[in-house]
């Protein structure tokens, strides 16, 4: 579906991305987790074509992504960066609209095709009501599903999503994560998207990987990442993961630092 | 799954185009029936049909329509321009003397002209002895050649909208200089074509600049099918665009040679016609609301009817000493620019 071996990415000096290697099955959705600055968007940004990589191969569909053009890349993935912006005055459907242009270029007319994909995009984020307002009336959880409703109406099998549920709140984070496993699972689509909650992350990807200062440190299921130890290492916090439910994800309970106080103060007294 | 939404207000905005293809004759009507010179109005219309008196023909044929179809083709170009800029640069406030257009054609005029007077030598200070029908030609191409220098500085690194904005003032600034600096010490009356070129002007505009400009509006006009939707795209940041599919520094590319080649073209032509370029993109996205497709159609009515009537006002107010239309579109620009300002959201 799509991959990418040793990918590297360097910002003047600094090298953002070191080797980076990923594989993704039809369908699967992948969390990239790490700390701030360790590489997750670039990686993001590398797999959609939008950097040039120093070095490796963004393969889609056993295709290189680099002989493509840019609306040949937007017919099979869909890119969402972090907090895009819009012009002021464009309403929701006509930001919409502008994900159809994969498939309408720049002189078909939209088709039945194409408004179905439309309605069906603003449906499945519940804009279909808000269709008509302009971006600026909306509050911030509405606008990233505007967002995120243009990405559905390219109809692209591989979705990538750059923190999607970054300043929504937690009503919205679920919403979107349920919208993003009922792609995966009745639609097919390939999701990979970064993000910074750990026990989401792990709830609903199928794979997660990891990335430290560029590298991929690891890559498997939320079950043996748990007992890598690697996740207090990487973000530096104590915490234990824990299993709430017998078949359900684990889950992380990072330990404060207060708590700990309170705690040893209590034992002393 | 229909989703054909209901439109509010999108009654009367149907109307629009027409009511305003409607003005452009109108203001034509009126520009080549009022002027300076009184004619009585069957005169006109008769030289207009080729009969009628050979001084009435003479003011029509040969002045008043080349000179009023010059200033609707320049006010396409300007207006055409400032919103392909605007939409590019991301930048409501972009128009051709923003992106150093318009002082790249100043200084290749001036320069031209310091070089042809002194080079030629006809130590003459009358006006007609300047080669001023060459103008046109020289302006474009300093505008042109801005154009590209500040496209060459920008290119560079990365095409971010900010920086092609900051090079095109930067660059603009220092060839506004030059050409003043050209000027300076240049006393005589060669001084006066000039102040009134810089100014913008349709004075003296004859059938050769209406043709002179006529392919470029031609050739602007042509492509904007090609480039419709790409500009709406070019609206949003590279990122975003390209991962819609668009091919971003090609169309960047595009939608900035057609807009610098409008601008100088026009500025060439009637000199730097100010806010034209500015105001009426914000005039057209004003009336046409929340149907962007209306925005491209209104421009293009708009410029060729402020321009118009803006001449004509010249004209008329002025009397025998006419007011250059630069000036006019500055007066009543500004009032308006910032009436328009406070009613967008």
């Amino acid at each position: 579906m799509l991959s990418c071996s040793n990918l590297s990415i360097s910002y003047g000096p600094r090298k953002a991305l070191d080797g980076f290697t990923i594989s993704l099955a039809p369908g699967e959705i992948r969390a990239l987790i790490g700390p701030n600055g360790s590489g997750k968007s670039t990686a993001l940004q590398g797999l959609s074509g939008l950097i040039k990589p120093a070095e490796g191969t963004v393969l889609i569909d056993g295709a290189p992504i680099a002989a493509m053009t840019r609306r040949e890349i937007a017919h099979r993935l869909s890119f969402l960066p972090q907090q895009p912006t819009a012009p002021d005055e464009m309403t929701v459907e006509q930001l919409v609209r502008q994900g159809r242009f994969a498939h309408v270029g720049l002189f078909r007319r939209y088709d039945r095709r194409d408004e179905d994909a439309i309605g069906w995009a603003l449906e499945s984020t519940g804009l279909a009501p808000l269709a008509q307002r302009s971006l600026s009336a909306l509050s911030g959880g509405e606008r990233q599903r505007a967002w995120i409703s243009a990405a559905l109406a390219q109809e692209a099998k591989i979705l990538l999503l750059d923190e999607p549920t970054t300043f929504l709140d937690i009503g919205y984070q679920i919403e979107v994560l349920d919208l993003v496993h009922t792609l995966s699972r009745e639609r097919g689509v390939t999701v990979v998207m970064a993000i910074h909650d750990l026990n989401q992350a792990m709830s609903i990807c199928d794979r997660i990987s990891l990335l430290e200062k560029g590298r991929v440190v690891f890559d498997g299921v939320a079950a043996d990442l748990a007992a890598s130890g690697l996740i207090e290492r990487v973000f530096r916090v104590e915490g234990q993961f824990v299993q709430i439910s017998p078949d359900g994800p684990p889950h992380f309970d990072v330990h404060l630092q207060r708590r700990q106080e309170r705690r040893t103060s209590a034992a002393t007294a | 799954m229909s989703t054909v939404p209901s439109r509010p207000g999108a009654a009367w905005q149907a109307y629009l185009l027409p009511l305003l293809m409607a003005l452009v004759l109108l203001s034509l009507a009126l520009a080549i029936f009022l002027g300076v010179v009184d004619l009585d109005p069957s005169d006109t219309l008769a030289a207009l049909l080729g009969h009628g008196s050979p001084e009435a023909r003479a003011i029509i044929i040969e002045i008043r329509l080349p000179r009023i179809l010059t200033g609707m083709l320049a006010g396409i170009h300007f207006a055409l321009a400032g919103l392909l800029l605007q939409s590019i640069t991301r930048n409501p406030l972009a128009d051709p003397s923003l992106m150093g257009v318009s002082q790249g054609a100043m200084l290749a005029v001036s320069g031209f002209l310091v070089f042809s007077v002194y080079s030629h030598d006809t130590g003459s200070t009358t006006l007609q002895e300047l080669p001023v029908q060459w103008l046109p030609l020289v302006g474009t191409a300093g505008g042109l050649a801005a154009g590209g220098f500040i496209y060459l500085i920008a290119f560079r690194r990365d095409l971010g909208p900010l920086r092609i904005t900051l090079c095109g003032i930067a660059v603009g600034a220092v060839l506004h200089a030059i050409g003043i600096g050209l000027m300076a010490g240049w006393g005589s009356g060669r001084l006066e074509v000039l102040l009134e070129w810089f100014a913008g002007s349709l004075y003296a505009r004859g059938w050769q600049h209406a043709l002179f400009l006529a392919p470029f509006t031609i050739a602007g006009l042509a492509i904007l099918p090609v480039i419709r939707r790409p500009l709406e795209l070019l609206r949003f940041d590279a990122t975003v665009a390209r991962s819609f599919g668009l091919s971003y520094q090609v169309q960047f590319s595009v939608v900035l040679l057609i807009a610098c080649a409008l601008a100088a073209s026009a500025v060439g032509v009637v000199g730097p016609v100010v806010f034209v370029g500015l105001i009426v993109p914000h005039m057209a996205r004003f009336l046409a609301g929340r149907h962007p497709p209306l925005v491209l159609p209104l421009t293009i009515a708009l410029g060729a009817i402020v321009m118009t009537l803006a001449d004509l006002a010249g004209r008329l107010v002025g009397g025998a000493e006419e007011i250059p239309i630069g000036v006019v579109t500055a007066i009543c620009g500004v009032p308006l620019l910032v009436a328009l300002l406070r009613k967008t959201p």
